[in-house]
C-alpha cells in the first residue's frame, strides 16, 4: 500500500520524475514510478538507502550553459593526454594519436540493467564519447570530468563514455572527477570493452566537493587472455556509490580489482563490485582498503559469481579497514555464488585501529604521534599504489594520500 | 662523582591497577654504564617502558629525571628528543615502512624538536653509510621494510644502528641479549661498546650475567619484586650467577 504510487515520493523522486518525463524514455520513469528510489530493503542498496540519502535533485545540466568559473582538475598528470569534460561534454577534443579513434554516439554507453542508477543514466544521457584503442598507447589518457554550476546553482550531471581496447591493445586510462563546491548530483557511466589479448589499467579518482553526490557505474567486458588492472580511489563526495559490473567472457583473463576509500567527516562512500566468471580459467584478485575517520561510513559489497561452466576459476577477495576514530563505520559484505565444483574462491575481511605498540615504537624514536600515524597509514595503502607503474600517475595518486593525511592530522576526533 | 644523567626517585608504577614498581631509586651518572639484573617478572621491562613513556604505565609516585629534568609528563617522542633511547627487547616489525624512511624521519624529527637544522638527503645517506660500516650492518638490511624478516641478531643490530644515528645521551637496553646466539651477542655488544663515551650513559637490563662479560658495567643493581634490592660493582653479577636470584629475595624480605 505504500509503494505503488508516487504519493509518498520525496522531493528528489518528484524532481527525477519531472526530468524523466521530458526524456522520451519510459524505462527509468516506470522503474521509478513503480519502486521509487531503492531503500535498504533492496539487498544491493542495503547500506546505501538512496531514498533516505538523496534528499535533493538539482536542475539538469544538459542544455544549460555551464558557469564560466574555472574548476581545477582533480589531479594533474604530467605527460598525460588530458580531455576535459565539463558537465559531461567536451567542447573540443585535443589531437589524438593515430591509435586512438574517437566518435560520438547517441545515448548512454551503459547496457540495460535492473538498476535505477543505470536506468537514469540511460534515460537522460543523450550522447557519449566512444574511444577505441589499437596497438600500444604509451601516453596515459586522462578523462578529466568536472562538475560545474549552472547560474551559480548545483547541477544534475549525467554522462557516459565508452572505452574499447581492440584485440592486443595496451592502454592506461585514468578518469578523475572534480567539481565546484555545490550540491551537485552526478551520474556517470563508463562502459569498457577489453578485446582478446588486450591489457588495460583503469584508474578512477573521485575528488569532487564534499557537498556533492556521485553515482558511477563501470562495466567491464573482458575478453580472452586479457589483463585488467582496476583501481578506484574515493576521497571526495558527501555521498558516493561506485558500482562495478565485471564480466569475464573469454578464458585466460586476469582481473586485478582494487580500491581505496579515504573518508571522513560524514562522508558516505559505497563500492559495490559484481564479478561474473562466465567462462573457465579466469582469475580475479580483489583488494580493497578503507581508511575512515570521524563519522564517515565506508561500504564495500563484493559479489563473485562463478557460473557452472566456469571451472578452474581462481577468485580472491580481500577487504581491509583502518578506523582512525570511534565514530567511523566500515561495512563489508562479501558474497560468493559458486556453481562450478573445481574452483578456488575465497574472501577475507579485517578491520582495526592503528597498533599502539607500533606507534609507541615509532614515537620512542622521536617521531610525533601524528607523524607516526601517517607513516602507518601510508604503509597500509602503499600496497595498492605500488603496482601503478606510470611514474606520473603514481606520484599524482600518492599526492592524494598525502593531502588526505595532512587534513587528517588536524581533524581526527 | 659527575652529574646524574638518569635519576629515578622512588618510582612507583601500576599497570591496570596492579603495582609493578614499588619505589625504585637509581642514579646513573654521566659516562657510566649500569646494569640491572633480575629474574623474569621482577619488573625490569616495566622500568624501561616507564622511563620511555609507554601508554598504560601509570606513574603513581616518584619521578624520573633525565639530565636534571623531569620527563614523566613528556610524550615518548619528546623524551627521545630530550636524549633518551630505549633499545627494545622485541623490536617491532613494520611492513610497508622502509628502514631508510623511518631512520630519516626519526633523525629529522629529533633535530626539529631541538631546533636543529634537518639533514639533507646526502647528509643523511652519508651518516647511515658510515654508521652501518662501523657496526658491520649489511646494507641490504637497510633496503627492507623496518625489521620485517630480520633475524633476531639483525633486529638487535638495527636497534644499535638506530642508537648510533640518534646519538642519545641516555641509552636503556632492554634484554638486548635475548634471542641472540654467542656470535651475534659479540657483534651487538661491540656495537654497544662503541657507544660508550664520557658524555653518554647506558642502563643495561638483562637476566643473564653473560651479556655483562661483553658490556662491562660500572655498577650492577639487583632487581626483585619491583625494587632494587642490592647494588655493587661488576663482581655482583658473578655472585648472582653462582648464588641465583633467590639469595637476594631474602634480603628484600
Amino acid at each position: 500500500m505504500n509503494k505503488v504510487s508516487g504519493n509518498n515520493f520525496g522531493s528528489a523522486e518528484q524532481e527525477l520524475v519531472k526530468q524523466l518525463q521530458g526524456s522520451g524514455d519510459e524505462l527509468a520513469l516506470n522503474m521509478l514510478k513503480k519502486h521509487g528510489l531503492p531503500t535498504r530493503r533492496l539487498e544491493a542498496y542495503h547500506y546505501t538507502d538512496l531514498k533516505l540519502l538523496l534528499s535533493k535533485v538539482p536542475q539538469l545540466a544538459e542544455k544549460n550553459q555551464a558557469s564560466s568559473k574555472k574548476i581545477d582538475a582533480a589531479i594533474d598528470i604530467p605527460g598525460a593526454l588530458q580531455i576535459v569534460l565539463e558537465n559531461g561534454s567536451a567542447p573540443e577534443l585535443p589531437a589524438l594519436p593515430n591509435n586512438i579513434a574517437v566518435s560520438k554516439n547517441s545515448g548512454s554507453s551503459l547496457k540495460e540493467r535492473d538498476d535505477i542508477i543505470v536506468a537514469l543514466n540511460r534515460s537522460l544521457v543523450t550522447k557519449s564519447l566512444h574511444f577505441k584503442f589499437s596497438g600500444t598507447t604509451d601516453q596515459v589518457l586522462h578523462l578529466d570530468w568536472r562538475n560545474s554550476a549552472i547560474n551559480d546553482s548545483a547541477a544534475h550531471v549525467l554522462a557516459s563514455v565508452s572505452l574499447e581496447l581492440e584485440p592486443g591493445a595496451t592502454a592506461t586510462i585514468i578518469e578523475t572527477f572534480s567539481g565546484s563546491n555545490h550540491e551537485h548530483l552526478a551520474n556517470f557511466g563508463s562502459a569498457i570493452i577489453i578485446g582478446n589479448g588486450a591489457s588495460l589499467t583503469h584508474i578512477v579518482v573521485d575528488l569532487t566537493s564534499k557537498k556533492s553526490t556521485r553515482l558511477h557505474t563501470i562495466e567491464y567486458e573482458i575478453g580472452a587472455n586479457t589483463k585488467l588492472h582496476n583501481l578506484l580511489i574515493n576521497s571526495g563526495s558527501k555521498l558516493s556509490r561506485t558500482q562495478v559490473f565485471s564480466n569475464f567472457l573469454g578464458e585466460g583473463a586476469v582481473g586485478e580489482y582494487s580500491g581505496l576509500n579515504l573518508v571522513g567527516d560524514g562522508q558516505h562512500c559505497d563500492i559495490t563490485l559484481d564479478t561474473i566468471h562466465a567462462v573457465p580459467n579466469t582469475i580475479s584478485n580483489q583488494k580493497f582498503k578503507v581508511v575512515a575517520k570521524n563519522s564517515a561510513k565506508a561500504i564495500f559489497q563484493g559479489r563473485i559469481s562463478v557460473k557452472p561452466i566456469a571451472q578452474k576459476t581462481d577468485a580472491k577477495m580481500m577487504v581491509q579497514g583502518l578506523m582512525l576514530s570511534e565514530g567511523a563505520q566500515i561495512l563489508n559484505k562479501p558474497e560468493l555464488e559458486i556453481f562450478a565444483d573445481d574452483v578456488q574462491c575465497g574472501h577475507g575481511s579485517t578491520c582495526g585501529e592503528l597498533d599502539e605498540d607500533t606507534l609507541f615504537y615509532l614515537m620512542s624514536r622521536g617521531i610525533a604521534r601524528e607523524d607516526a600515524s601517517s607513516m602507518l597509514i601510508r604503509a597500509f595503502v602503499q600496497e595498492l599504489l605500488d603496482p601503478i607503474s606510470d611514474e606520473g600517475v603514481n606520484k599524482a595518486l600518492s599526492d592524494i594520500v598525502e593531502k588526505w593525511l595532512e587534513n587528517t592530522q588536524d581533524s581526527v576526533v | 662523582m659527575s652529574n646524574a644523567m638518569l635519576e629515578i626517585i622512588d618510582l612507583k608504577v601500576e599497570i591496570d591497577g596492579k603495582k609493578i614498581l614499588k619505589g625504585v631509586n637509581l642514579v646513573v651518572p654521566q659516562g657510566e654504564v649500569h646494569a640491572i639484573m633480575g629474574r623474569n617478572g621482577s619488573g625490569k621491562s616495566t622500568l624501561s617502558y616507564a622511563i620511555a613513556g609507554r601508554a598504560g604505565y601509570e606513574i603513581t609516585g616518584g619521578d624520573v629525571l633525565l639530565d636534571g629534568k623531569s620527563i614523566i609528563d613528556m610524550e615518548p617522542d619528546e623524551r627521545a628528543a630530550a636524549g633518551l633511547f630505549l633499545a627494545f627487547q622485541y623490536p617491532i616489525e613494520i611492513p610497508g615502512v622502509s628502514t631508510m624512511t623511518f631512520l630519516k624521519s626519526a633523525m629529522n624529527a629529533q633535530r626539529k624538536a631541538r631546533d636543529e637544522k634537518e639533514l639533507t638527503t646526502p647528509e643523511f645517506m652519508k651518516a647511515v653509510r658510515d654508521a652501518a660500516d662501523d657496526l658491520s650492518v649489511d646494507k641490504t638490511m637497510l633496503k627492507r621494510a623496518l625489521n620485517v624478516g630480520f633475524s633476531g641478531g639483525e633486529k638487535k643490530r638495527a636497534e644499535v644502528l638506530q642508537m648510533a644515528l640518534l646519538s642519545p645521551k641516555m641509552c636503556v637496553l632492554d634484554e638486548t641479549d635475548s634471542g641472540l646466539d654467542i656470535d651475534a651477542l659479540k657483534v651487538v655488544s661491540e656495537g654497544v661498546n662503541k657507544m660508550r663515551s664520557p658524555k653518554r650513559s647506558l642502563l643495561v637490563i638483562t637476566h643473564y650475567q653473560r651479556l655483562l662479560d661483553y658490556i662491562v658495567p660500572d655498577q650492577v643493581h639487583v632487581f626483585s619484586d619491583g625494587q632494587i634490592v642490592e647494588s655493587g660493582g661488576k663482581e655482583l653479577a658473578l655472585m648472582l650467577e653462582s648464588k641465583g636470584y633467590a639469595a637476594f629475595d631474602n634480603t628484600a624480605a
